[in-house]
């Protein structure tokens, strides 16, 4: 039993410290491939940069909110728009945030308006950026600026709500 | 006087309804009028006037996006000038003051036109979301380029889309922009 909970410790505590390193890099692609495989859960996709003052402040509440709603469905992924040249503050500033959820940098090369578009054409490169998708897959809403904890919650309560039982159609 | 024309300026600006959306590529760009860092009056209708075009540059003192262009802004103002482009920094973000802005125009030999832009006013009416961000005006006061000045933040060296200078190049020789609406990562403007 001992071994067991150790084992477990151990497990958690390797998953928290996997989650604090950057996972890769993705493209448009990737990241499409990404939301795609979380499909039933609802997902939060948050842009971020280092060097983006309220994205350093929202980080934290994100990070709280995936550790309260993990378990009743929703998924984050990070996507950090930071250049390669500025990883190592990448990997400190997760060090320093654990989140419970991967974080990927977006692949360097390539014209970011691309990318941009390819996230949401209505997105203008502002950060942070969050896009939200329901539990079908669809993109539900965006969230352009610095998100509150109380904003947050409220949009993917909605969004988290089980889907009604078969048969309680009018 | 001056600064009662600040403030009747910017109340007028108030009573205009911020649409969500940046004007569109031909329609006309909002018109304001805002004081300068140095003191001086700045009217976008009167410079549209006095300017084949008016370049308005959303920028910030402390953005490292911003920044990356503090150089090329500065050559470009130069080197546009005496074709008859003015270029004109917009200072929208609530946590930089007009000393900020002052100093860092100092700093960085920044001489084209900078106006703070309190309350976010112009922002809004321009659906500026980021610095850097880009809106070129012409002689007509019509928006003919909106976005980045090109795709490297990173290395000016390295750039293969100048996307400002294009539509520059482009509008002084009569010809339309081919790439008119860019896109590119920036700061967010810190508004009220």
């Amino acid at each position: 039993m001992k071994t067991l909970a150790a084992a477990l410790l151990l497990g958690g505590t390797l998953l928290a410290a996997e989650a604090s390193r950057l996972k890769g890099e993705l493209d448009a692609k990737g990241l499409a491939g990404a939301i795609a495989r979380e499909k039933g859960r609802v997902v939060l996709v948050n842009f971020w940069a280092t060097w983006c003052v309220p994205c350093r402040e929202e980080f934290p509440d994100l990070v709280k909110l995936e550790s309260a709603y993990r378990s009743r469905g929703l998924t984050v992924i990070g996507v950090s728009t930071d250049l390669r040249k500025d990883s190592a503050a990448v990997e400190k500033f997760l060090a320093s945030n654990s989140p419970g959820f991967a974080n990927y940098r977006k692949k360097s090369g390539g014209d970011d308006q691309d990318f941009i578009d390819a996230v949401d054409p209505h997105w203008g490169g502002e950060l942070p950026y969050s896009v939200l998708y329901g539990r079908n897959g669809r993109k539900a809403e965006v969230l352009s600026g610095k998100q509150t904890y109380p904003e947050l919650e409220r949009k993917i309560s909605r969004l988290l709500l089980p889907a009604p039982p078969l048969g309680t159609h009018h | 006087m001056k600064i009662l024309a600040s403030v009747l300026c910017l109340l007028a600006l108030a009573a205009v309804p911020v649409s969500g959306e940046s004007p569109a590529i031909g329609a006309a760009a909002p018109a304001f009028s805002l004081t300068a860092i140095d003191g001086k009056s700045f009217s976008l209708p009167d410079a549209t006037k006095s300017n084949s075009l008016v370049v308005l540059m959303f920028i910030s003192t402390q953005c490292p996006y911003s920044n990356a262009y503090n150089d090329r802004i500065r050559d470009l103002a130069s080197a546009y000038s005496a074709r008859g482009v003015q270029f004109v920094g917009i200072n929208s973000n609530k946590t930089e003051t007009v000393q900020d802005a002052v100093e860092h125009a100092r700093k960085h030999g920044h001489t084209f036109t900078i106006v703070k832009d309190s309350g976010n006013k112009v922002a809004d009416l321009y659906d500026a979301r980021h610095t850097p961000e880009i809106f070129v005006v012409d002689k007509t006061g019509k928006l003919r380029y909106h976005g980045r000045i090109d795709e490297n933040s990173d290395d000016a060296t390295k750039v293969t889309s100048p996307d400002l200078k294009n539509a520059l190049d482009a509008l002084l020789g009569g010809q339309s922009v081919a790439r008119a609406e860019t896109k590119a990562f920036g700061c967010s403007i810190k508004r009220v």
